[in-house]
């Protein structure tokens, strides 16, 4: 469905001058500032997979969706989603495509949300009565009915991000880009959101790539995630298989008397029994817990090796 | 075609009932500024019929309050849409449609305009008056200037926004555009008082069609051949700015970023 290789992007822009002749000079100038945000990324999504696609801050994800969707050209390497170049064959590729962006919104602000909705409606062209069902299926999924009516402007942000993921589906694409859908979410809408994910996911077979800082949307909906740093993939493959190659040891984390927390590895094959013994003879202790290795765990290594 | 169109100038048309309150006070302003030009250019004629071109008091104060009154109405909001969305990034999602970037913004900026026009309806009456405005003996030519003038005023403001992708900062060039805009379009003064070179500039630059050519046709101080002649030029104002506004996008597309991530 996706295929992506040696996918590189170098943001050239002029060089931005200050000053009230900044923009004039950085109009004319030729001296430019580069950075590459994606470096020779390859990997292969296929139909109805749903990938997490994570990494830290600045590793290259959204640059990656923007040029998946064909907005972005990429400086070198190649895409085909579906069969189709995406910059090149940008109309066909933004009707096979949703995009939710969390940190920002397709929905007209000062226009009640049913507003934006008929017009993602009438830019695909979806027919009346495909609509009114696609309609129904949002508002029964994402709980639009008492907001439809609403300015955007009046949303909360959980109620703006389900407004744009019905957005994003009205038209049924078969490909859903999200990135950070559930940032700024509470637990509850989040839980929504990855309901709704799934859902559309088990439904419709609809092919999803998934960014996202918040690992249990990863552990919810995903099996297989790709990471990046800086531009290049760490890792892709099973979250199962990743946990197991890359999972720090186990820990004991121990509440002394005088209210100090410390922590003890656990070593491969060591007993945990003699550990605790050992511990308690030496301190007076309060509590204690083992601390099992998780995703978190093991992608914050990940990203310590790759050197930050 | 049609219909994605159709749903971005119903949208432009319920974005501009949206700021009801600012439009309501724009018209005031406006009759104000129609009624302070009324008083200075009575004041400038101190008793005299006819001014040195030919124009009597009356046939100018009905000119200056149809120019302000057009200005007003089509006055382009796409360069501001346009210069926030790609501050934002929000310019992302109209990218991403299956429908041209160009052609959502210019069924935006017509249905903004349908949406201003239908709240100033209730002011044209009192500009009318105040203007002492009578029916013209041009209505079709006056029709098509002004109709043509406002292609190329939407046009203009599309190379605004088309501009705000290399420079990602068109709010100075936008209000530059409006005080250049609406000074050559002469709401002021009539093109014909401007003396020498800049008389000569006037009459170069296309926003005389915004304002001063479909006036003065309305008031009968353009008249026959003058009005083909003006509509001629329009037509080929329009062809040139397609041909500039095509090359010009085809390359902004191929930089375009997108902020924020
Ligand atoms: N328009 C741009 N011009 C210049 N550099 C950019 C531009 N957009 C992104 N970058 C740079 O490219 C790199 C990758 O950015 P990107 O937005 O893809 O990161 P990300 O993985 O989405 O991060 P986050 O998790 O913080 O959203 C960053 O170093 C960023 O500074
Ligand atoms: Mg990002």
């Amino acid at each position: 469905m996706i295929r992506v290789e040696s996918l590189t992007k170098v943001f050239r822009r002029p060089h931005a001058f200050s000053g009230p002749l900044g923009p004039l000079r950085t109009l004319l100038t030729r001296r430019y500032d580069e950075r590459t945000a994606v470096d020779g990324v390859s990997f292969e999504i296929s139909a109805g997979e749903i990938v997490g696609y994570l990494g830290p801050n600045g590793a290259g994800k959204s640059t990656t969706v923007k040029m998946l969707t064909g907005i972005l050209t990429p400086t070198s390497g190649l895409i085909e989603v579906d069969g189709r170049v995406p910059w090149r064959d940008r109309e066909a590729n933004a009707r096979a495509v949703g995009v939710v962006f969390g940190q920002r919104s397709q929905l007209w602000w000062d226009l009640p949300l049913i507003d934006s909705l008929r017009l993602v409606g009438d830019l695909y062209d979806v027919p009346a009565a495909r609509f009114t069902g696609s309609l129904r299926r949002m508002r029964d999924l994402l709980w639009l009915d008492d907001f439809l009516n609403t300015p955007v402007r009046q949303l909360s942000l959980g109620q703006r991000m389900r407004g744009d993921l019905a957005a994003a589906m009205l038209y049924d694409p078969p490909i859903l880009y999200l990135d950070e859908p559930t940032v700024g979410l509470d637990v509850m809408a989040k839980q929504a959101v990855r309901e709704f994910i799934a859902e559309t996911n088990r439904l419709g077979r609809t092919t999803v790539v998934l960014t996202t800082h918040d690992l249990a949307d990863v552990e919810a909906l995903c099996e297989r995630i790709i990471l990046i740093d800086k531009g290049r993939v760490l890792y892709d493959g099973g979250i199962d298989d990743l946990v197991t190659a890359y999972a720090p040891p186990r820990r004991l984390v121990v509440e002394l008397a005088d209210d100090e927390t410390r922590t003890f590895e656990i070593a491969a094959g060591q007993s945990i029994p003699e550990l605790i013994a050992q511990v308690t003879a030496e301190h007076p202790i309060r509590d204690l817990s083992i601390r099992e290795p998780d995703l978190e765990s093991v992608i914050t290594r990940i990203y310590a090796e790759s050197g930050r | 075609m049609i219909r994605p169109l159709a749903g971005m100038a119903r949208v432009g048309l319920r974005f501009q009932l949206a700021y009801r309150s600012d439009v309501i006070m724009s018209v005031v302003a406006l009759v104000a500024q129609v009624f302070l030009l009324r008083m200075i250019w009575t004041a400038l004629y101190g008793g005299r019929e006819h001014d040195p071109q030919g124009l009597t008091l009356e046939a100018l104060l009905a000119y200056l309050s149809l120019a302000n009154l057009q200005a007003f109405a089509t006055t382009p909001i796409i360069p501001r849409i346009a210069h926030f969305r790609i501050r934002t990034g929000m310019v992302f999602f109209d990218l991403s449609r299956p429908t041209g970037y160009l052609p959502q913004m210019a069924a935006f900026q017509a249905g903004h305009t349908a949406g201003g026009l239908l709240m100033l309806a209730p002011a044209v009456p009192v500009v009318l008056l105040v203007g002492t405005i009578t029916p013209t003996e041009h209505p079709i030519g006056y029709a098509a200037t002004l109709a043509l003038g406002y292609v190329i005023s939407v046009m203009m403001s599309l190379l605004i926004c088309v501009i705000g992708f290399w420079t990602l900062e068109t709010a100075a060039i936008s209000m530059l555009y409006r005080l250049v805009s609406h000074f050559f379009a002469g709401t002021m003064v009539p093109l014909s008082f401007f003396p020498g070179a800049l008389g000569v500039l006037a009459d170069a630059l296309p926003f005389k069609y915004m304002g001063y050519v479909p006036a003065a046709v309305y008031v009968g101080h353009l008249s026959g051949g003058q009005i083909g002649q003006a509509v001629a030029v329009e037509v080929g104002w329009i062809a040139a700015l397609a041909a500039l506004l095509w090359a010009m996008w085809r390359r902004a597309h191929r930089r375009v970023v997108i902020q924020g991530g």
